[in-house]
């Protein structure tokens, strides 16, 4: 037998019953895939009281056409039911791109887009068993209260190492929020928070249940991953890319970063580079732009220097790999 | 031997023996054993790198109800360790802890929670003494010595001179001279580490069952920290997820299980959990190499000096063999003139290192192959060209007194040169992608034993009996290498017989002949040889039978098989039942046995450590590798290798090729991404997420060669196939990269973080280069 | 730890088991229904060794609570075979030496059953990625993928 804290499991078949099972038990924690969670339950990083089961809400689980363009992607479709839709991967290739990259074909087979989005944040520090961080003192983002990335500070920097979130930011994807006082939907970039301790901006009686993009934009997307192996790891860096062209001429950029903060990065002043001619110029002045917005710290033991210039050739080569001619 | 129209057994691409299990799920491991009534076992593991233990209280976990036993090191006073001469570890830390995760006390209870809880309860009072994590800063004067015995840390120095190596790079027009860094790493064997014990009171007899590759080892020392007589101890090894290395000795948990079983009077099972396992790895140790060659102008070899640093963690274990492999190894590959050899094995407070496939010689290898390669560049000689300058000629004694019986290198170069295209394809592949070479060796067994008692090397019986099967009873561990198989090829073969009359019964110390165990790749060489003797001797009484039922003298006896005829003759002879039942006429149940002993004169010379390297046969290896390193990542990519392995004759050529082909891709998860790393002696990546063993994703297409040199002392011809080819692909890797991007890295393994900053470095200096000549 | 009724099929027969809510699938399969072909290789989701087939599709029974396969069709190595003889892809693995020391074998068989199902004739690639959760540290992964070949080809 494996050693689990002892936990009640919820199976809620609705969003409103979910809900309520979320307001009853404060300290519950939402169980999809569990590739993350239950890892962490086995770490000890996380004893829920509660675990609620969002896998029996259909809501939840549908891919549907809205009729005013677009998709909406329930929170709880898995990742491999995401790389099987053609709408997905001919209108939406940073997402599918992305998905495709996450973890391993098993993992895919439960791990959910919700999931990935909320994915906890990743330190060598944190993800490690209870003797290991008891013997280390605990670190900020449990129990302790040094972070030994950056021990003189008070601020967690445990990496965001969701692949899917940089392909749903260039895509201009909102995310569907579920509360107790109805619904609300905001922009993805809304709902994070670049704090490695609280990196989700969602109260505890929330859930997100789906993702809306927007009417497939003319244009193209792509996602690119720095990892060590070819399966299986997190992004050390990963970066996503949509733009539009019209004539060689940039009339649309956006670009996304993963694995350099504790929450994904929208980088900000693309826009400045609309209107450009694409070329190594472009592309050059994009990677420029970086730096200043991302800060990888020694979260993993791959050094952060690394991080950097990784993520910034990436986006120079995908830039570059998205402006040719397909 | 076999008739024409039978196929022989040896020779024969056979599936395992114990195969259908493994693919059914029928195959019992440790952890799957019936534990009905058995106890969950626990262990405290020490929080602290480097401290006094002043106090163990315990008191309050034994008063936790369903906690049925607690013990710490004040129940075992006994050291053991595998070596004699290096017996330093405690089952249970006394009086002081050297490393985070040392075994401090343990727990047997009624379920894992009520187990971990009494852990909980444990308080231990210390006092903390200065931590070492490198062999540099453990070394430096005024070092606390973790171990009172060994001033300095060190635990063994290392100073061997064969020829004269000043005047060898005298000689030479080319002398060069590298550091070079490989970063530890560890076996990960899928199964994590299990023990069952069940302690019997009544009697005071305890049984074993454990995940290791030396049943034997594991007897005396349970029997010694146990100080109980050893016929009052089984041990039995059960199906076991590989071994590599990581449990050719005895380890703690298989002490501690046995102590709980004796403390609780009955049955205790212990799983370790992949972090623990982690900490009682026993890893290839980190190795710092500074290598020097001399070679001619022409690539000829005139001498090679050699300092070898391992960080060795906190205990002896295999440490000592370690060091001296590293050294003893420099030889018996090429003919190198002079070698010096200067080895440092070091205490430090890290879990202890220990045997890891290709024990002692991947890291060095590693270096010396790369210096080649770098001095070939330097000339402008070919890869190839350098090494079949430098061939040895078999049979032939090295500096250093170890004897070449065969020697297939030639051979192995020729095929991969041929199979990968190299005089066409070198330096006319797309940029970014390379080619590259090495070679390297590995014993068949290790010469001398652990413990010189003068037994034989190895023991193998057979029983025959009335039901006409041949039952093989052998204590050679079958850890997925496929050694059951073999000595079922080699008993058939001989008596002519298939695998459905043959059964292996292995690894139970009740009923099988004591084995030293399966590491140095001996199992092959040294009990194939045993079971070919027990199998001839066995044909002798059945030939002597059939004579008998022939009424013809036992040399005109043919044996067939499954039939016994006189030869030359007209009859159709008889069958093997009935030449059975005449053998077994006043005797009833046959029983023979074979054994091996290795000569005296392949034993080693007369210098101190000289026990350590001469084994009956070497075998040898080629490999080339080509490689693509993505210049946006820094991720190196081996596209494909070729390997050719000289394994003296394959025995079973499909099992010959898995094991080569595990070999290489186990160095090359050493090469490109496997590294353990500490931060304050905790290891970083204590899992299989961290710790990058290759997925199946980025593994290449490994194409094998077997080359067959038939060398006189094994078993058909047969040397070792499991090791040898670890250490050339490393290397071959490292030359191909340089190839295809101009850098030469030193340190392993080659991830994306460091080939980066090479291409950075490179880029920075082709610039400045640039700007100078532009003024 | 309180208990409820756990009720799902495994290699096609139904079960009805008392079963914690906090227990993992694997632990169920071997503890409970005493199927240890299931191995244990990691601390959780990183070797694949525990992947056994829910509805058809891999899951790594060390990550997954045993409750949320309620109803579910469970399958594990010891289903594979048929009146005592092997399946194809069992029969690759063992002929073709996909299995060494057999410590992952069973994941790998349950990980490559699915694939074929779905896709009788996948290409290296996707044999490949379809195993990518897989660890093995015996065999580099060659004959594993030759067994498969084998078993999709039907030719072992």
């Amino acid at each position: 037998m494996e050693y689990l804290p002892d936990f009640d499991l919820l199976r809620p078949k609705t969003v409103d019953e979910a809900l309520a099972l979320r307001r009853e038990n404060p300290e519950a924690r939402l169980l999809a895939g569990g590739t993350d969670l239950i890892v962490n339950v086995r770490r000890g990083i996380v004893d829920p009281k509660a675990v609620i089961d969002i896998n029996g809400i259909a809501d939840l689980r549908t891919i549907t056409s809205p009729d005013g363009g677009g998709l909406r992607i329930g929170a709880a479709v898995t990742l491999a039911e995401l790389l099987e839709d053609r709408r997905i991967s001919e209108d939406y290739p940073a997402l599918c791109e992305a998905a495709a990259e996450v973890a391993a074909a098993s993992h895919r087979e439960v791990a959910t887009l919700g999931g990935n989005l909320c994915l906890d944040t990743r330190c060598l520090y944190y993800n490690q068993s209870e003797w290991w961080r008891s013997a280390n003192s605990y670190c900020l983002k449990h129990r302790g209260d040094v972070c030994h990335v950056a021990p003189s500070g008070k601020q967690c920097f445990a990496a965001f190492s969701g692949d899917l979130a940089p392909a749903v930011l260039v895509l201009g994807g909102t995310v569907e929020i579920a509360g107790p006082n109805g619904g609300r939907t905001v922009p993805l970039g809304e709902i994070y928070e670049d704090d490695g301790a609280a990196h989700l901006r969602l109260a505890e009686d929330e859930i997100l249940t789906a993702v809306h993009l927007p009417a497939a934009p003319p244009g193209r997307s792509g996602y690119a991953k720095a990892r060590v192996r070819a399966a299986i790891d997190f992004p050390l860096a990963g970066a996503a890319i949509a733009l539009r062209q019209e004539g060689g001429v940039l009339e649309d950029l956006r670009v996304a970063l993963t694995g350099t903060n504790s929450c994904p990065i929208l980088i900000a002043g693309t826009d400045r580079l609309v209107g450009e001619t694409v070329g190594e110029e472009v592309a050059e002045k994009l990677a420029t732009m970086l730096p200043k917005q991302i800060q990888p710290m020694s979260s993993t033991f791959t050094p952060p220097g690394y991080r950097r210039k990784v993520v910034a050739n990436l986006v120079r080569a995908l830039f570059r790999h998205l402006t040719e001619a397909p | 031997m076999s008739t024409p129209d039978k196929k022989p057994m040896v020779g024969r691409r056979a599936p395992l023996v114990d195969g259908i299990e493994k693919v059914s799920g029928r195959a019992m491991y440790t952890a799957d054993l019936d534990h009905r009534g058995a106890l969950v076992g626990r262990i405290l593991r020490s929080p602290h790198s480097h401290a006094e233990l002043l106090g163990v209280d315990v008191s309050k976990a034994r008063a936790l109800p369903g906690v049925v036993a607690v013990i710490t090191g004040d129940d075992c006073d006994k050291p053991y360790g595998i070596l004699p001469i290096a017996q330093n570890e405690y089952p249970l830390a006394r009086d002081r802890v050297r490393y985070r995760g040392e075994p401090v006390a343990a727990v047997a209870a009624v379920d894992q929670k009520t187990a971990e809880e009494a852990l909980r309860l444990i308080c231990l009072e210390v006092r903390e003494l200065p931590a070492y994590y490198e062999a540099g800063k453990a070394r430096q004067p005024g070092a606390v010595d973790l171990h009172d015995d060994r001033p300095g840390n060190l635990e063994r120095e290392i100073h061997h001179e064969f020829g004269e190596v000043d005047a060898g790079l005298s000689a030479a027009d080319v002398v060069r001279e590298e550091s070079y860094d490989c970063a530890e790493v560890t076996h990960v064997h899928m199964e994590p580490h299990a023990a069952l014990a069940d302690y019997d009171a009544e009697r005071d007899r305890i049984t074993l069952h454990s995940v290791t590759q030396v049943p034997f080892y594991v007897h005396l020392r349970v029997a010694q920290c146990l100080d109980m007589d050893e016929s009052r101890i089984r041990v039995i090894k059960p199906f076991i997820g590989g071994g590599f290395g990581a449990r050719t000795e005895t380890l703690n948990f298989e002490i501690v299980a046995c102590l709980l079983a004796r403390a609780a009077k009955g049955k205790v099972r212990i799983k370790l959990s992949r972090e623990e396992t982690a900490l009682t790895h026993r890893g290839r140790p980190r190795t710092g190499i500074k290598l020097k060659i001399g070679m001619t102008r022409e690539g000829k070899l005139t001498a090679c000096a050699c300092e070898v640093e391992q960080t060795g963690g906190a205990y002896g274990g295999y440490g000592i063999v370690t060091i001296l492999y590293a050294g003893a190894l420099l030889n018996a590959i090429y003919d190198i003139p002079a070698v010096r050899y200067d080895g440092y094995r070091v205490y430090t407070n890290t879990p202890a290192c220990g045997a890891m496939r290709g024990h002692g010689t991947v890291d060095v290898r590693h270096a010396f192959e790369c210096l080649l390669d770098t001095m070939a560049t330097e000339l402008g000689l070919d890869p190839f060209k350098v090494r079949r300058l430098n061939l040895l000629e078999a049979p032939t004694r090295t500096i250093n007194d170890l004897a070449v019986e065969s020697y297939g290198l030639p051979e192995c170069l020729d095929w991969i040169e041929a199979a990968s295209g190299w005089n066409v394809r070198k330096g006319a592949l797309p940029p970014n992608t390379g080619l590259g070479i090495a070679c390297s060796h590995y014993v068949s067994g290790a010469a001398k034993p652990v413990h010189w008692t003068g037994e034989p090397h190895a023991v193998v019986n057979l029983k025959l009996d009335f039901d006409g099967g041949i039952t093989i009873l052998t204590g050679a561990a079958d850890i997925g290498q496929g050694s059951s198989t073999i000595l079922a090829q080699v008993v058939g073969e001989v008596l002519g017989l298939d695998f459905d009359r043959l059964t292996v019964i292995a690894n139970d110390s009740r009923i099988t002949p004591k084995d030293n165990g399966s590491y140095s790749s001996r199992v092959t060489f040294m009990v194939g040889n045993a079971a070919l003797q027990a199998a001839e001797r066995l044909k002798a009484v059945l030939v002597a039978a059939a004579a008998r039922k022939l009424e013809a003298k036992p040399e005109d006896i043919e044996c067939l098989g499954e039939t016994y005829r006189v030869a030359g003759g007209q009859d159709s002879g008889i069958p093997f039942k009935d030449v059975v039942s005449e053998a077994l006429v006043d005797t009833g149940t046959i029983t023979v046995k074979g054994t091996f002993t290795v000569p005296r004169e392949y034993q080693g010379g007369k210098f101190r450590g000289a026990g350590v390297g001469p084994s009956m046969a070497y075998s040898y290896s080629a490999t080339a590798a080509e490689v693509s390193v993505d210049e946006v990542t820094g991720r190196v990519t081996v596209d494909k290798v070729w390997v050719a392995h000289d394994c003296g004759f394959a025995i079973n050529p499909l099992s010959v090729e898995g094991q080569v082909q595990g070999a290489v891709w186990m160095g090359l998860g050493q090469a490109l991404s496997e590294e353990t790393r500490y931060v304050a002696g905790l290891p970083v990546g204590p899992n299989i997420l961290d710790y990058r063993v290759p997925t199946i994703v980025e593994s290449p297409d490994i194409e094998v060669k077997i080359v067959e040199t038939l060398d006189p002392g094994g078993p058909f011809g047969a040397k070792e196939a499991s090791e040898g080819a670890l250490s050339s692909i490393l290397p071959a890797i490292a030359n191909a990269v340089h190839d295809a991007t101009g850098i030469r890295l030193t340190e392993t393994p080659l991830t994306p973080d460091r080939v980066m900053t090479a291409l950075v470095k490179q880029e920075r200096a082709a610039k400045q280069a640039n700007s100078r000549g532009a003024a | 730890m309180a208990k409820s009724i756990l009720r799902l099929t495994v290699n096609g027969s139904g079960r009805e088991d008392a079963v914690p809510a906090n227990m993992l699938l694997v632990d169920y399969l071997r503890e409970v229904a005493g199927l240890t072909g299931t191995k244990i290789g990691c601390d959780g989701g990183e070797c694949g060794a525990c992947t056994v087939l829910v509805d058809g599709r891999s899951r790594l029974s060390c990550i997954s609570l045993a409750h949320t396969c309620a109803g579910r069709q469970v399958e594990t190595v010891e289903g594979c075979a048929t009146d005592g003889r092997l399946s194809l892809v069992q029969k690759g693995f063992h002929e073709k030496l996909g299995s060494q020391c057999g410590y992952c074998t069973p994941g790998m068989i349950m990980a490559a059953s699915g694939l074929l199902r779905r896709n009788p004739r996948p290409s290296e690639a996707e044999i490949r990625a379809a195993l990518s959760g897989n660890i093995c540290r015996c065999t580099g992964y060659v004959k594993i993928i030759e067994a498969v070949q084998a078993a999709a080809e039907g030719t072992t």
